[in-house]
């Protein structure tokens, strides 16, 4: 596993820039209204080359995990570094246990892994921006867009933990009808050598 | 010959093609750069636009570049969810009607927005029309055929949306405004990489049995086709070597999967030719 690129970093310190999208440590409201601090530590990201040599777990590389399409806003999608918040790791821990558990290949969409707060789907309000949020949209050679796969896939990744969130099939709010979607609640996750002071 | 004269006959030959070919309807527009002549008959008749209204969605995605709303190089999420017009239901495009099958296997990844709107034209996508419009908006096209003065285009929703095909909400076009449309191309409505750009993919179309069947081998075609059960369009750039560009456009209505309507529209195609060249075309000439 590779992980000897991963630096964290305090937010707090990043240029008014970064800070300004990716405001660290900031309450911010879920869309049931629940209020949550927003990640303050991350991993700096030099390149997608990096990314991608970047070993979170087994299977999943960081590149995967942080895929985003052109709804990012153009600082964090194009320009490097990127910041991931740290609870990536939690994550990847997780897909591999996931993964394990169905013994196939687990893919995540585009957009459906860590997205920043100012991202245009869901921003600050999806928890997709604390980095404990996947989706997954094909596990093997199915393709999750059936009740069937959908439904059968959750149970295994409910089953895993009762930390774990997982939305139901359906068309209907709160419900997802193209991929299964997991998450792990709203961790963040302080590496040892930063400091939660000032 | 006098353009009263060819504008009589021009409108005598295609009433009788469309007779003789059973059309329940047919419009036609026709703009020649070379002498100025414009001919219309039924320009103003609605018709189900088909896929010509992606030529629409292309003008809008051009613009939104231009105006720096993103990037033709970026990249966009490629999902088979969309939300019909009509209710906000789910429905998704069927492969098996896509001519680029090729897109379907990068669903759950990205494509790029310039290499989905190559899809979208060239191999008359309705995965990357729909992408495409979702992202740019029906508003924010609407908006953009209004500044470019195009009255006979209505873009109302995706393509495949049958919830909203069964309450009446169709994409609708006259063969005036259509011409309008490859006109605002033509011109300087978009800037001008973007129309370079964008009569580039209309001249890689994959889909050449109308305008083009009707014109000699020299001839190149910059244009986008659109059939439905009851519809068969064509609308297109002629350039020719020899001359200056026309542009025309070609609507048609037929009762259902009747045969011989892409022929018809070739035909048609080839008497406007020969209205304006004065010579019979060679499709298959060296």
């Amino acid at each position: 596993m590779r992980t000897e690129f991963l630096r964290p970093i305090d937010g707090l310190h990043l240029p008014e820039e970064y800070r300004a999208l990716l405001r660290p440590g900031e309450s911010a409201f879920g869309l049931d209204g629940t209020a949550h601090r927003l990640p303050r530590f991350f991993f700096e990201i030099r390149s997608w080359e990096e990314a991608r040599e970047i070993r979170l777990a087994p299977h999943f590389t960081l590149a995967e995990l942080m895929l985003v399409d052109c709804r990012e806003t153009r600082v964090l999608l194009s320009q490097f570094p990127h910041y991931v918040p740290c609870a990536i790791l939690l994550l990847a821990r997780f897909l591999e246990d996931f993964r394990r558990e169905v013994d196939a290949p687990v893919f995540i969409s585009a957009n459906g892994g860590y997205r920043s707060p100012a991202h245009q789907i869901g921003g600050a309000k999806s928890i997709h921006a604390w980095g404990t949020a996947a989706n997954i949209y094909r596990v093997g050679d199915t393709f999750l867009s059936d009740a069937k796969p959908n439904e059968k896939y959750r149970a295994v990744a409910a089953s895993l933990s009762p930390a774990v969130f997982v939305r139901p099939f359906g068309r209907e709010k709160g419900q997802t009808s193209d991929h299964l979607h997991i998450d792990l609640g709203y961790a963040s996750l302080t590496p040892r050598e930063c400091s939660e002071a000032g | 010959m006098l353009s009263v004269d060819v504008s009589n006959g021009l409108h005598k030959e295609l009433e009788a093609l469309a007779l003789r070919n059973k059309a329940r309807a047919i419009g036609v527009a026709l703009h020649d750069f070379e002498t100025g002549f414009r001919f219309s008959l039924r320009g103003d008749r609605w018709f189900h636009a088909a896929s010509t209204i992606k030529v629409a969605v292309l003008l809008a995605l051009f613009r939104a570049a231009d105006e720096g709303r993103f990037r033709l190089d970026d990249s966009l999420h490629v999902r088979n969810r969309f939300f019909s017009a009509a209710d906000g239901s789910l429905f998704r495009v069927s492969q098996d009607r896509d001519a680029t099958p090729e897109l379907y296997s990068t669903i759950g990844r990205t494509a790029k927005i310039s290499t989905l709107a190559h899809a979208m034209i060239c191999g008359s996508s309705n995965l990357a029309t729909n992408l495409l419009l979702d992202f740019a908006g029906v508003e924010y096209a609407r908006t953009v055929l209004q500044k470019a003065q195009i009255d006979g285009v209505e873009l109302r929703r995706g393509v495949e949306d049958h919830g909203a095909h069964e309450r009446g909400i169709n994409n609708e076009a006259t063969a005036d405004g259509l011409l309008d449309l490859l006109s605002a191309i033509r011109g300087d409505f978009l800037k001008p990489e973007s129309k370079r750009d964008v009569i580039r993919i209309l001249l890689e179309q994959r889909f050449n049995s109308m305008i083009p069947a009707g014109l000699p081998a020299h001839a190149t075609v910059a244009h986008k086709t659109g059939e439905i059960s009851t519809a068969c369009h064509d609308i297109g750039i002629v350039y020719l070597p020899e001359r200056e560009p026309y542009i025309v456009s070609i609507l048609t209505e037929f009762d259902p999967e009747r045969e011989g309507r892409r022929e018809t529209v070739a035909a048609i195609s080839a008497a406007i030719y020969r209205s304006l060249v004065g010579t019979e075309p060679k499709a298959n000439e060296d």
